[in-house]
């Protein structure tokens, strides 16, 4: 299913809500349905780069809205909403895999359900580029890769990414760095060599 | 140069799309979060309070969680010899027999030579012994070691 498909199907559930079923507004004044629709894109791909199983992501997910749900106070005061719910996203995703590292060690379970975050394509070259993108991300500590993500694909400044993480800005650019140098001379060669082609 | 490289690089990376959240998980997760409400409508300042706390010591612990461990573990072993010191203690109190015949003999034969060198004939009653042992002036004290 293409993207733009999946943008229709999407505004289209939104569309065929029930109004009473509708949550609108929640006690403490939590409009979730808005949440979600400003930020669960963000925090699926976040999600989804850390643990490379959309099960999981899934559960993840739906654990964040209904903890938010259930607290409402936890976003009372909260100037950086994109920035918390991120920090909320790590931490869950942290706590999966510990919980998941202490019970299946195996890598042969982590590749078998691995799923890229990025979008399929029809083109071959994109495919292969993708394909090397996503087992280079995972060569990556995780402390970075959550850095290059919300750097690259989140579109947040270092001081956005330090205040998510619970890092010092200096520290959110220097894992960036390093993260972007490993990237570079893992994807060096198919990079120089797509760089020829075009 | 190598800046140039990082850059486009970098741009290269970025206009990869990402892939885009399932749309019918908008409804199921909606769904759970509806479900839940009510149990938070029951009690509404019990669980407050308690989640509350319950954050604020997720929030304390959660940067170090190993160090606190080890920090509670630390404590529990000086509880643990503390109180097992201080169990010992009256046990060998109660372990300790009352001195025996030879021993008190020895130690009614060591008071009569005290009294004797203090120039006190009679055994020396508890009452006078302390007066005798209290301290006093220097003055008295010297009168009586020349008597």
């Amino acid at each position: 299913m293409d993207i733009e498909t999946e943008k229709r199907l999407a505004l289209k559930a939104r569309q065929i809500t029930p109004p009473g079923a509708s949550l609108r507004k929640m006690p403490g004044g939590l409009d979730i349905e808005r949440l979600y629709d400003e930020h669960a894109q963000s925090l699926y791909a976040f999600l989804l780069n850390f643990t490379r199983n959309e099960a999981d992501t899934r559960d993840l997910l739906q654990e964040m809205f209904v903890k938010l749900v259930r607290e409402p106070k936890l976003l009372a005061g909260v100037r950086e909403e994109r920035a918390f719910l991120i920090r909320l996203a790590h931490n869950a995703a942290i706590d999966l895999m510990r919980r998941r590292g202490t019970r299946d060690r195996t890598k042969e379970n982590f590749c078998a359900e691995m799923i890229s975050p990025f979008a399929p394509t029809s083109d071959p070259d994109e495919t292969i580029f993708r394909d090397e993108l996503v087992e280079a991300l995972g060569e990556l500590p995780e402390e970075q890769r959550a850095v290059v993500h919300l750097k690259l694909w989140g579109g947040l400044t270092f001081e956005e990414i330090a205040a998510a993480l619970e890092i010092p800005p200096n520290t959110a650019a220097s894992r960036y760095r390093y993260g972007l140098d490993k990237l570079r001379g893992l994807l060096r060669p198919l990079y120089e060599e797509m760089k020829k082609a075009e | 140069m190598m800046n140039d490289e990082t850059e486009q690089f970098e741009r290269r990376l970025s206009r990869q799309p990402l892939r885009q959240v399932p749309h019918k998980w908008r409804a199921e997760i909606m769904r759970a979060a509806r479900d839940v409400q009510p149990a938070c409508h029951a009690s509404p300042v019990t669980r407050h309070s308690f989640s509350t706390f319950n954050h604020q010591l997720s929030t304390l612990l959660w940067p170090h969680p190993k160090a606190w461990a080890g920090l509670a573990a630390v404590w529990i072993f000086i509880f643990v010899l503390n109180f097992s010191m201080r169990d010992k203690s009256p046990v060998v109190a109660e372990k300790t027999s009352p001195p025996s015949p030879e021993v008190m003999v020895e130690l009614k034969k060591q008071q009569r030579m005290f009294a004797e060198l203090m120039g006190v004939s009679e055994p020396v009653s508890d009452a006078d012994r302390q007066k005798v042992l209290s301290p006093k002036p220097r003055s008295e004290r010297v009168e009586i070691l020349t008597v």
